[in-house]
């Protein structure tokens, strides 16, 4: 018995063994340490004769191994709920209603230039409404102090059609060097 | 052979006598002469106005009688105005909003060009040549080349008619010699005399609204001090006075090298003005902050000019 399983443990390393009677050898290894240490050593000598070099290997070292595996913490991670279909189409069906009141909105405003515009179009036009942009103040003092200091300066600004005092001349600026 | 030596001599004769009555003029003298001309002489025509990329023509009158003169636009597009200068004073009527303005411009003398009285102060800060005749307005002319000696102000050229002597174009160049504004004369004609236009008949159709009543001060009260200027520049005058529509006086310095003038603005800081380097047409202006001051040097010369005169303006002690 002890020769035929040596005989099994010498196939199973060279892989001669078909899987019903390895599965049976690693059943009887679990249960038998003397049986691991017997593989063990056969594929140290197996490995000596095949590489030409001696790796010693600890009788325990996948013993080891197991046991660190099993001492891994487990990391429980939160998994996505799925939606309901019934709250999917509630999601759809609020987009479609904010969409609805801004173009209605947009429609009926007679200021709105482009009354075909799409709902993402229709927001961005509503920001300057009531907001207006901080560079656009500045320009208008700015073509108003302009256009006053050009008045003093010289008599040009009687010969410029722009000026007239109440437009602003055009002003142009860049930045320094 | 005595025939062939008389030819000569009467040749030689004839050409004397061509040289004689057609002096060669240099740049200076034809310049003198037409500073002489556009006070004395009754002339009109047509005159475009090319200044910030816009074309502006305006029937042109200057008439002048016994040291008296004025001069009288009238714009052929909207907006419609008529400009009248009687002496330093400057009578604007936009027809459209029957506004009349009043402006008290002392030392300005000519929508055409400004010239200084005196070129012979000139030499040190621009060169004067004549570089070449062309025709403008089918009338032969001088083109004379007001040459700066340094980059601190922009080169131009008058074509001055030979005849007359009244200039029929003026070009500013920046000193890349790329056109900045021109003025030209599409035709003109000189007369005997010339109708002045009644500016108290205006004033009593449309009422005037003073825009800039200029009573001169010393630069000594203002609120700065200029520390560095290009060569030639010099003080005309200084005032303070309210701008923008409101109460806020402005402190206003006009400097002039004779050709180029560069006006200094200092306020208090009420609304931001962008700082830095601006520019409408051939005039830039520079504005910077010191302490609560907001200041702008303006003026028809290089953005490195204004930028310069600006940087070294402190604050009065």
């Amino acid at each position: 018995m002890s020769e035929d399983l040596n005989q099994k443990i010498s196939q199973f390393l060279d892989n001669e063994l078909d899987p019903f009677e390895a599965l049976s050898l690693l059943k009887k290894m679990r249960s038998q340490p003397e049986l691991q240490d017997k593989l063990n050593r056969y594929e140290m000598t197996s490995h000596a004769m095949k590489a030409d070099a001696f790796l010693l290997k600890k009788a325990d070292f996948s013993t080891k191994i197991h046991q660190q595996i099993q001492q891994e913490p487990v990391y429980l991670l939160p998994q996505r709920k799925r939606l309901k279909p019934s709250h999917k189409q509630i999601a759809v069906a609020a987009s479609f209603l904010i969409v609805a009141v801004i173009v209605g909105r947009s429609m009926n405003d007679p200021d709105q230039p482009f009354k075909a515009a799409s709902a993402l179009q229709v927001e961005q036009q509503q920001h300057p409404e009531k907001s207006v942009s901080p560079a656009e103040v500045p320009q208008s003092q700015l073509n108003k102090r302009i256009n006053d200091y050009l008045q003093a300066h010289n008599n040009s600004v009687y010969t410029n059609g722009e000026a007239n005092f109440q437009p602003f001349a055009r002003v142009a600026t860049y930045s320094q060097k | 052979m005595m025939s062939v030596k008389c030819f000569f001599v009467l040749g030689f004769l004839l050409t004397g006598s061509v040289s004689a009555s057609e002096p060669v003029l240099n740049a200076r003298q034809v310049l003198a002469k037409m500073n002489h001309a556009m006070e004395v002489l009754n002339y009109q025509g047509t005159v475009a106005f090319l200044k910030n990329g816009k074309l502006e023509p305006m029937k042109y009158v200057h008439a002048a009688d016994k040291g008296v003169q004025q001069e009288h636009l009238l714009s052929l597009n909207s907006p419609l105005r008529e400009i009248i200068r009687d002496a330093d004073q400057v009578s604007c009527l936009f027809k459209e909003t029957q506004q009349t303005i009043v402006d008290h411009r002392p030392f300005e003398h000519s929508f055409l060009v400004d010239m200084p009285k005196n070129l012979d102060d000139m030499g040190g800060i621009y060169q004067f040549e004549i570089v070449g005749e062309e025709n403008i307005a089918m009338r032969p002319s001088y083109i004379v080349a007001i040459q700066p000696k340094d980059n601190a102000r922009y080169p131009r050229k008058i074509w001055i008619e030979k005849q007359q002597f009244l200039p029929l174009k003026v070009v500013v160049y920046d000193n890349s010699g790329v056109l900045l504004e021109q003025v030209v004369f599409t035709d003109i004609e000189v007369k005997k005399s010339m109708p002045f236009v009644d500016v108290k008949f205006l004033d009593a159709v449309y009422p005037a609204q003073p825009v800039h009543q200029i009573q001169l001060q010393s630069s000594d009260q203002a609120a700065f001090v200029v520390t560095q200027l290009p060569t030639g520049f010099r003080e005309l005058f200084f005032v303070r006075k309210p701008m923008h529509n409101a109460e806020q006086p402005v402190d206003h310095l006009l400097l002039s090298d004779g050709f180029t003038s560069v006006s200094i603005y200092m306020e208090n800081k009420m609304a931001s003005l962008q700082p830095g380097l601006q520019s409408v047409g051939a005039i830039n202006s520079y504005s910077r902050t010191i302490n609560n001051f907001q200041l702008t040097v303006m003026g028809e010369v290089p953005a490195e000019t204004v930028k310069f005169i600006a940087e070294g303006i402190q604050l009065r002690d």
